[in-house]
């Protein structure tokens, strides 16, 4: 069953010093899978992942062929459907809770704003279920975290009360943008973990955006490999050392390894053609 | 003159002047996009063309006193914006009256902003105790309200122009101090700074070089925004008898003068009024637009 | 003798009224041309260290000694020819106002070394960017080529000692390949030693003879290359991170 469908996508700003493209006809379709779109910084996996929401602002545009989420037609969506989207059935986790996460609202605020707000939960009722999502992502305490502001929280705590937040309202479809980059390594392990869960568990479709081509075959069923605003490969997790695109192949042998050999590290061939 | 643009356009400039004059361009690109802030570059221009060929575009003598034409409306044959109780030509007055207001403003731009900026980093950068003492001294100026503050330096120092210019000077450094001071907090703990410091670098080349081009954005926004301001306090000044003094065509003197007759003949007061209202609002909207052009943070990654 | 010594190092901050110990009592010793790994997470303390040597953090107790002789404070000129460093951010660490070419004649100019013009475009060959990006803003180029403005930046004045940041963890993969080669490249060059930061055990790996590992401002425990590789880790806190290392998640 497909719940989201692209084709086409693309993204184009117009700035003062020229034409910048940024997403270049990215076409896919998701499940209720996990699908993993890796890139470096300029890919374009990041913009991809915002046009699904439509959170791109002028000068940038968005243009597809076709963008369907469950039947809706996210291109000719108004504004206000969009709005009704955006949270409740498409949810988005960013990766640095420091600047995603309002820093002048505690954390028990912000859970419920969205409860007591768009669905009218009483502040009680509202409360509870903040609770429950806090435990849903192993943070034991979850009244004292309530009481805190984002900045009195750890790395790791924050990006999982973000989590938490976001999937309160039980969305069909979580993009999670570089979820656990700004995290230290140990924390990583337990943030994808508690991810890994709650996705299996609801049953929920999941791009998952990074910059870590490792770390992305592990956690998804398959993989987007982009570069430049282009999609270069397509592939399952499981096939990920089978690559047959020189890009992804470059990405895979460009890293460090414990153990590995010394001599200089093999780098991308930038000025192949498929680098255009 | 595509050549040219090409030229600032060039990704690789060859010399230091075609990289600093490429920024500029790119920067003017995205301050056109902003219409009110043409707007009000566009006043601007228009006061300093009026201000550089006075003697052309007004149409009399500005101190030519004519007394049985006193009060003319507007629309007078030959008098578009009317006379004043002398029979003077308001409109000439006020072409006239631009050079003084132009002069005026010139010259509290060029000393009280490099005053609090030179305060300002100073203070934010060394801290502690000359901090404080420069902050303190800065925090005594802005707690008098400027007008009375310039008001009581004219009455020692004397009316005349460049005691009015002196005095608001005095009076309009503060700001930027704190304005600077607050960039400086921020700046003096990036890594450039470290880096520059661990080179060996000396303070001084360091506030210099380093801090202030860092501070100018922010001060070159207020000076703009604060130019409104110091036209009024000249203005006030004016109004109140210091500062200027008769038959100067000072737009502040005129409407002050103006004030016997602005029920009957309202001309006289207001049209140097409508004057610095334009000229003011000009100033605003530039400096909106200027901020939105130069402020760092947008033009960072 | 050792290059640089830091013995019993701390170091101790007030913020907010409330005491920070961000580094704890800690020795080291790197060789001259040795390349010298410091690995850590957040807070470890390892990139206070650093700071420390420069004189950019207090020092509240221990020694640091350069070549047997104790680091005036203020560092001092003499200090700044010996020892540079390179920085995590590459968006930071370059003025954003000055040319390519400002920055990199700088050291030159407050040192009093002439022929900047030809050192200038020397520099850039020597991180591999072209000549002619030598008037470019910061903002006009990508991060890796930020990083190798700041690395030639670091090198215009010959220092023996190049104090590394993690000068990569900003850096894309691919980029990151091609910032390490060069940085062992110019070692291999100029016979420099290192002392190098990061988070990512793959990297300090690669780069580094011996490594010490932090963990709340302490040293938790000292490993050599041959002993990292062969996962000969004595303390629970060096295997925790080593099996966290994203290199061992794939199992690849």
């Amino acid at each position: 069953m497909t719940l989201l469908s692209v084709k086409d996508l693309r993204v184009t700003f117009d700035t003062e010093a020229g034409r910048v493209e940024a997403v270049r006809g990215v076409s896919f379709s998701l499940g209720r899978e996990r699908l993993g779109i890796v890139g470096e910084s300029g890919s374009g996996k990041t913009m991809t992942g915002r046009s699904v929401l439509r959170l791109i602002r002028p000068p940038g545009r968005i243009e597809a062929t076709e963008m369907v989420f469950d039947g809706t037609d996210l291109m000719a969506a108004s504004e206000r459907e969009m709005r009704a989207l955006r949270g409740q059935r498409i949810a988005m986790v960013m990766q640095d809770p420091k600047y995603s996460l309002n820093p002048v609202m505690k954390v028990g605020a912000q859970l419920t704003e969205g409860l007591r707000l768009r669905d009218g939960m009483s502040a009680k009722a509202a409360r509870g279920k903040a609770i429950e999502a806090l435990e849903a992502v192993q943070i034991r305490g979850p009244e004292r975290v309530m009481e805190a502001y984002p900045h009195e929280l750890s790395g790791g705590m924050g990006q999982r009360v973000m989590i938490a937040m976001m999937l309160i309202p039980n969305p069909d479809l979580l993009i999670a943008d570089e979820p656990t980059s700004a995290l230290d390594v140990t924390v990583q392990a337990e943030v994808l973990s508690i991810l890994d869960g709650l996705v299996r568990d609801r049953g929920m479709g999941l791009i998952f955006i990074s910059h870590d081509l490792r770390l992305v075959a592990r956690f998804c069923d398959r993989v987007l490999v982009m570069y430049k605003g282009r999609v270069v490969e397509e592939l399952e997790a499981k096939n990920l050392m089978q690559a047959k695109h020189p890009y992804t192949q470059g990405l895979l042998n460009c890293l460090p390894r414990i153990g590995g050999p010394r001599a200089p590290l093999p780098g991308l061939d930038r000025a192949a053609e498929w680098a255009e | 003159m595509a050549g040219m643009t090409e030229w600032l356009r060039d990704p690789s400039p060859a010399s230091r002047t075609q990289a600093r004059l490429g920024q500029s361009y790119l920067a003017w690109l995205r301050m056109r996009r902003n219409p009110l802030a043409m707007v009000g570059l566009f006043i601007i221009l228009v006061l300093l063309f009026v201000a550089a060929f006075a003697p052309w575009v007004a149409t009399h003598d500005p101190l030519a006193q004519n007394l049985s034409q006193r009060l003319l409306p507007p629309g007078t044959a030959g008098h578009w914006l009317g006379t004043d109780d002398f029979g003077r030509d308001i409109w000439s007055r006020i072409a006239y009256g631009s050079r003084i207001t132009l002069y005026i403003v010139t010259l509290v731009a060029v000393t009280a902003p490099v005053l609090g900026l030179l305060i300002g980093t100073v203070a934010g950068y060394f801290g502690g105790l000359t901090d404080q003492v420069l902050m303190r001294i800065t925090d005594i100026f802005l707690a008098f309200p400027r007008l009375i503050l310039a008001l009581a330096l004219v009455a020692v120092l004397g009316p005349g122009i460049e005691n009015a210019v002196l005095a608001i000077a005095l009076t309009a450094w503060p700001p930027y101090a704190r304005v600077a001071r607050a960039e400086t907090l921020t700046v003096r703990t990036s890594d450039y700074i470290a880096a520059v410091r661990l080179q060996g670098a000396g303070s001084g080349r360091i506030i210099w070089g380093h801090v202030m081009p860092m501070c100018l954005p922010s001060v070159i926004i207020r000076v703009t925004l604060d130019m409104a301001g110091v036209i009024l306090i000249a203005a006030g000044l004016g109004f109140l008898g210091l500062g200027v003094q008769p038959p100067t065509p000072e737009w502040g003197l005129m409407i002050s003068s103006g004030r016997k007759f602005l029920f009957e003949q309202w001309w006289v007061a207001t049209m140097p009024g409508l004057a610095i209202f334009i000229v003011s609002l000009g100033f605003n909207l530039l400096g909106d637009g200027l901020r939105d052009v130069l402020d760092p943070r947008s033009s960072g990654k | 003798m050792a290059l640089i010594e830091v013995e019993n190092l701390s170091v101790h901050y007030g913020i907010k009224g409330q005491l920070v110990r961000a580094v704890e009592g800690v020795s080291l010793r790197v060789d001259a041309r040795e390349s010298y790994g410091l690995v850590g997470e957040s807070g470890s303390g390892k990139s206070t260290i650093l700071r420390a040597i420069c004189g950019l953090a207090p020092m509240t107790a221990g020694e640091i000694r350069i070549d047997g002789q104790p680091v005036p404070t203020p560092r001092g000129r003499a200090f700044s020819r010996r020892v540079q460093m390179v920085f995590q951010d590459p968006y930071a660490s370059l003025h954003p106002r000055h040319t390519l070419d400002r920055t990199l004649s700088e050291p030159l100019a407050i040192h009093g070394i002439g022929g900047s013009d030809a050192r200038v475009v020397k520099a850039l060959e020597d991180v591999g960017l072209p000549a002619n990006f030598r008037f470019r803003y910061p903002h006009q180029l990508s991060g890796g080529q930020r990083q190798r403005v700041a690395i030639a930046r670091a090198l215009m004045l010959e220092p023996e000692i190049l104090l590394l940041d993690e000068p990569t963890s900003a850096l894309d993969a691919s980029v990151q390949a091609e910032t390490l080669n060069l940085l062992n490249r110019l070692r291999d060059e100029r016979g420099l030693t290192f002392l190098m930061v990061s988070h990512d055990l793959a990297v300090i790996d690669h780069m580094c003879d011996r490594v010490l590992v932090m963990q709340h401002g302490r040293a938790v425990e000292e490993l050599t290359r041959d002993q990292l590789a062969g996962a000969q880790m004595t303390t629970d806190y060096a295997r925790t991170l080593f099996d966290a290392s994203a290199d061992r998640m794939l199992g690849a």
